[in-house]
């Protein structure tokens, strides 16, 4: 259908459209307009994806000069393939309509894993590996090998992209993962390079989070992407944590060790290239003596080694004088990681700031701050010289050099905490240095800065003013749009209480307390007994877990559960998990019904549907706060608070409730699906807590579920089922929360849809 | 891998897994002894290094900071000679010559440390701190720009601290005397009162809950009108003026093309007499700085000028009829 929104003519690949995608439109538009960031949140399932492809494809089509690009940020390869599927259904759209081919470029851009062609090198099994395998057939060094000595292995689809398919611009059209491959094996060219290259003028990108967002990473693919281009963050709401992370630095006594290791081995490698090759040492050192920075041809095969986010203004210095020889530069790195050894040797956790990091360093081995912001500079550059092609070896050393230059580099905003040993094994000694970043602001800000528009979006971003506040911009639109639905499919409730009246709370005084764990039972065993196929559980932590299933077990509780569904326990291993969810999928797909109990912040909270039957009621035991011991999370409190006048409790309930939003938020995948979500903690009614929910929970949270018992849970329960489970068609949504063309166009839903676009 | 339990003594090879106690020393050359070897080696104050027959004394030895012994080795002398190699980067008036500079104090360094060179490097240590005696005092008190600016940023973080503290104080007693007074309303007001003691006790809690928690006022800072901070850490905190390398100016004499004879020179003026026909200056002429040998030189030069210019020689004549005819 075309849709007129806001005076721009959109082409909307569906002959349906849901009111709150419309709005969702005009919002998103009044962002681009005015050249601004913008926050929108709106309920997973309601077709964000194609909203947001349809009105800027349109935008770029008809103001090119305004808008030239579409960056699509997501987290997960499923997702991102999801969103080329969308897209590739628009394109199709597009052509139907217009009759002309429509001349849009998005392509999907991963990691050398997903995309590599090569016979051998795409066999291996970790992203590491791969990349570690492309590099040695692709590094600059060993291509110049090659040309002297045939022998020398390359890669022929690298090679051959690089003879000819530089200058052959890749046609018009959506390109997945698949399409990529399958083009790179028409043509003998390197998906991987092919994508590499091609995204500078492609309309739209489809890549991870961390192509935008690690430094490492961003400085070499996102260069050079032009400033009129809008960035889009779809499951934005853990965006802070990506920033956090990316730029936090942890070193264990391994890591040293192991650079030590990586020390000795380059210090053989040096002398050994002083007898046989001196020249080209020579050379390294003259081109740091002029200052040059090594801006050089061969930069995007080497990448990998890349330095974390400097001001330019150091880059276009010169190398400091007394680490440009490589001798010299080694026997400085010795010292550093020395010093740090020492550091590593402590009783009690040490908390610090960089400046008083900086002034200890040079106390102790006089190493000034200005080296040691070149150190990442300068090791990349020598480990290119030096022609190694075992770098993902050297990985250790590069962690200590990213980290001397972090810590130099910024003097606000991280914060360094030794910690002796592990909270949960205090005998065993163990220290770990965290470098770790509390301002999520310092990573995306360039991002910020650099694009003309970013949105930041996904189903679970409520409270809204946080964003702006912890990420440090300024959006010209936020809002949050509730789900229109036909009939009630959510229930949300609130328990608070068991059948004997016990006040039920994870929290910590009543963790051990073995009545609160028995009620919990019993509201599972209860649920078990009423509703169909699959259900869903989530803890606080996988101790919780542990700890109330083997309780349960001596109550017996278990046994009651086993005898509606079957049980299924998701484990911190990876493997397990998903065979236990699988197992999982198909009791809910021939009918036995099964639970699975997980943890939130888990694997399972975060990237896993559990639409329709997969998961028809959701349990949250007890508030999934964040544990809160953690220095670093204590560190990060605190400058939040000193900073962004954020106070603690309102961050954690914030940090917790989105948790708690986002798992029970996988029942409901789109409008025909419906499921129960049950809160069993007392601290839930609480106003501040229920406040910090989704629009479009709090919707359904009504007075009267807010203080339930167990079996008042039940009775409730029982009825929305009953009434969910009557056949549901289409022309029971058209027209309330389904709309054609005509209807979106009535006078009557304008008026509806203007309304709930001021509220918003 | 070297881990801290492995480490041992090279004479007695104790260790520290076997005696937590073990203290390991180290001397001058860079060689570890555990405490009681020295003990017994160093009785009379002084001896050689068992491991490189090194003569040192008992006095010098200290505990061992780092695992590796290279590195211990290296900190100390890198001490000892930054304390003479201690010339700031706004003494130099390029960057490059900086980096120069530092290029060599690490090549002093890694030499003394590698033993290369061991005379001729220390030669040259001793004759720059011979050259450079005075400026070694000066710069010893001095701080670089870059330490300045981190005890900045540490002094600032110690006031915010101190800050925090204050406040916190502040705010506790602030509500302990609150609920003194509080209390105190309570009571005056159950006896006075002719309410029910209930009512009374719950529109005092009530009003408990709406009082608003004590606001914290920063004590002031003093601060000039100019803006600059007052307090220690800002001190250093002026920027160095830049050093700009200038070119000196160098008098070069003008060249002018006369076409026409040399005029006479000043000399010749007065030699030849040309001046006597010029009227002498007057004192007050003088005074301004005229002279009459001036105004006759230059009339003369301005004669002169010209007087060989023929344009039309050389081939250029079909140029010169063309002038002519247009």
């Amino acid at each position: 259908m075309k849709l007129n929104v806001d005076g721009l003519l959109v082409y909307f690949p569906y002959d349906y459209i849901y009111p709150e995608q419309y709005t969702y439109m005009l919002e998103l538009k009044r962002a681009l307009d005015a050249k601004g960031h913008c926050v929108l949140e709106m309920p997973s399932g309601t077709g964000k994806t194609v909203s947001l492809l349809s009105l800027i494809v349109a935008y770029l089509r008809t103001n090119p000069s305004d808008l030239t690009k579409l960056i699509y940020c997501s987290r997960t390869v499923p997702e991102i393939e999801k969103v080329l599927e969308e897209l590739k259904g628009l394109v199709e759209y597009y052509e139907k309509e217009t009759g002309e081919p429509a001349n849009i470029l998005g392509l999907v851009l991963s990691s050398r894993k997903n995309m590599c062609i090569h016979p051998q090198v795409s066999k291996e099994h970790t992203g590491k590996l791969v990349d570690h395998k492309c590099h040695e057939l692709t590094a600059s060094f060993v291509r110049e090998r090659h040309n002297y000595d045939p022998t020398v292995p390359v890669c022929s689809f690298f090679e051959d992209f690089d003879a000819q398919g530089r200058d052959i611009p890749m046609a018009a059209g959506a390109y997945s993962l698949d399409d990529l491959k399958e083009a790179g094996r028409e043509n003998g060219w390197c998906p991987y390079f092919m994508a590499r290259h091609a995204i500078y003028h492609a309309n739209i990108i489809v890549y991870s989070y961390h192509y935008l967002l690690d430094p490492k990473i961003a400085e070499m693919v996102s260069k050079e992407l032009s400033k009129k281009s809008v960035v889009v963050f779809d499951e934005a709401h853990n965006i802070d944590n990506v920033c956090i992370d990316s730029l936090s630095v942890h070193i264990t006594r391994r890591t040293l060790d192991k650079s030590q290791n990586n020390l000795d081995a380059i210090k053989r490698n040096i002398e050994r290239l002083k007898e046989t090759d001196a020249q080209r040492l020579q050379e390294e050192y003259q081109r740091l003596v002029e200052g040059l920075r090594d801006a050089s041809q061969a930069r995007e095969m080497d990448a990998q080694m890349a330095n974390p986010v400097l001001p330019d203004a150091v880059l276009e210095e010169a190398v400091p004088g007394n680490i440009r020889q490589a001798e010299h530069f080694i026997a400085f790195m010795r010292r550093f990681v020395e010093y740090l050894k020492t550091r590593l040797r402590v009783q009690h956790v040490v908390a610090e700031s960089p400046p008083a990091f900086l002034k200890d360093v040079y106390g102790k081995v006089c190493i000034e701050r200005k080296p040691l912001r070149f150190c990442a500079e300068r090791l990349h550059s020598l480990l290119r010289t030096l022609e190694l092609t075992e770098i993902q070896e050297m990985a250790p050393l590069t962690l200590v050099a990213n980290f001397a230059t972090l810590v130099s580099t910024y003097t606000k905003g991280f914060s360094l905490i030794i910690e002796p040993f592990d909270d949960k094994t205090p005998t065993i000694p163990n220290p770990v240095l965290h470098f770790s970043c509390m301002d999520a602001s310092i990573a995306i800000k360039p991002v910020f800065d650099r694009f003309q528009s970013v949105v930041i979006t996904s189903g679970t971003l409520s409270p809204l003013e946080m964003y702006p506040k912890i990420l440090d911009f300024r959006p010209v639109t936020m809002a949050s749009f509730t789900m229109t639905l036909a009939r009630n499919c959510i229930c949300p409730m609130i328990v608070t209480k068991g059948n004997d009246q016990v006040t039920i709370s994870s929290k910590f005084e009543t963790r051990e307390d073995i009545a609160v764990i028995r009620n919990y039972g019993n509201l599972l065993v209860e649920l078990c007994k009423i509703v169909p196929d699959g259900m869903v559980c989530f803890f606080t932590s996988y101790m919780y877990m542990e700890n109330i299933v083997a309780s349960w077990y001596e109550q017996g509780i278990i046994d009651s559960i086993q005898k509606n569904k079957l049980l299924f326990i998701e484990t911190q291993d990876g493997a397990e998990t998903s065979v236990a969810l699988q197992n999982y999928y198909k009791a809910c797909e021939n009918g036995r019904g099964a639970v699975l109990l997980s943890v939130a912040r888990g694997k399972v909270s975060e990237g896993i549907d559990f639409d329709h039957h997969y998961g028809r009621a959701v349990v949250m035991f007890g508030i999934p706060y964040v544990y809160t011991q953690s220095r670093i999370l204590k560190a990060r409190l605190e400058y939040l608070r000193d900073q962004f006048q954020i106070r603690e409790n309102d961050f954690l309930t914030f940090d917790a409730m989105k948790h708690a939003a986002q798992c029970v938020g996988r029942a409901i995948r789109s409008k025909t699906d419906y499921g129960i979500m049950i809160f069993a903690d007392k601290r839930f009614s609480r106003a501040d807590k229920r406040g910090k929910l989704p629009k479009w929970i709090q919707e359904h949270l009504k007075d009267s579920v807010l203080n339930l018992s167990t079996d008042e849970a039940i009775q409730l329960s029982k009825r929305f089922l009953r009434h969910m489970a009557q056949p549901f068609r289409r022309e029971d949504q058209l027209g309330l929360s389904l709309l054609t063309l005509e209807q979106l166009e009535s006078a009557e839903m304008r008026k509806k849809v203007e309304q709930t676009a001021h509220q918003a | 891998m070297e881990m801290l339990d492995d480490q041992a003594c090279p004479r007695c090879k104790s260790t520290k897994f076997r005696n937590p106690a073990l203290k390991l020393l180290v001397n001058v050359c860079g060689h570890t002894l555990c405490e009681n070897c020295v003990e017994v080696l160093f009785v009379r104050g002084s001896g050689a290094c068992p491991s490189c027959n090194t003569p040192l004394r008992r006095n010098q030895f200290r505990v061992q900071e780092f695992e590796d012994a290279y590195v211990e080795k290296e900190v100390d002398i890198r001490k000892r000679i930054l304390k003479e190699f201690n010339r700031q980067e706004d003494e130099f008036t390029s960057l490059q010559e900086y980096n120069d500079y530092l290029e060599e104090v690490e090549t002093i360094i890694f030499n003394l440390t590698n033993e290369i060179d061991m005379e001729a490097t220390k030669k040259k240590v001793e004759l720059y701190r011979k050259k450079n005696k005075e400026s070694i005092m000066k710069n010893r008190s001095k701080q670089s720009s870059d330490q300045a600016y981190l005890e900045a940023l540490i002094q600032e973080e110690k006031e915010k601290e101190e800050e925090k503290r204050q406040q916190l104080q502040f705010l506790e007693r602030q509500t302990k005397s609150q609920k003194k007074r509080d209390k105190e309303a309570l009571i005056d007001e159950l006896i006075y009162s002719d309410m029910p003691a209930a009512r009374v006790i719950a529109s005092h809690t009530a009003n408990v809950e709406t009082q608003e928690a004590p606001v914290f006022k920063l004590p002031k800072k003093m601060t000039l009108a100019t803006g600059i901070k007052v307090g220690l850490g800002y001190q250093d905190t002026f920027l160095p003026v830049p050093k700009q390398e200038v070119v000196v100016y160098q008098y070069e004499e003008e060249h002018y093309e006369t076409y026409g004879p040399t005029a006479p020179t000043t000399e010749e003026i007065d030699t030849q007499r040309y001046n006597r026909h010029v009227r002498p200056a007057s004192p007050q002429g003088e005074a301004g700085g005229y002279g009459h040998n001036l105004a006759c030189l230059r009339a003369l030069q301005e004669a002169f000028s010209g007087l060989l210019f023929f344009p039309l020689i050389h081939g250029k004549k079909e140029e010169a009829s063309v002038m002519e005819t247009s």
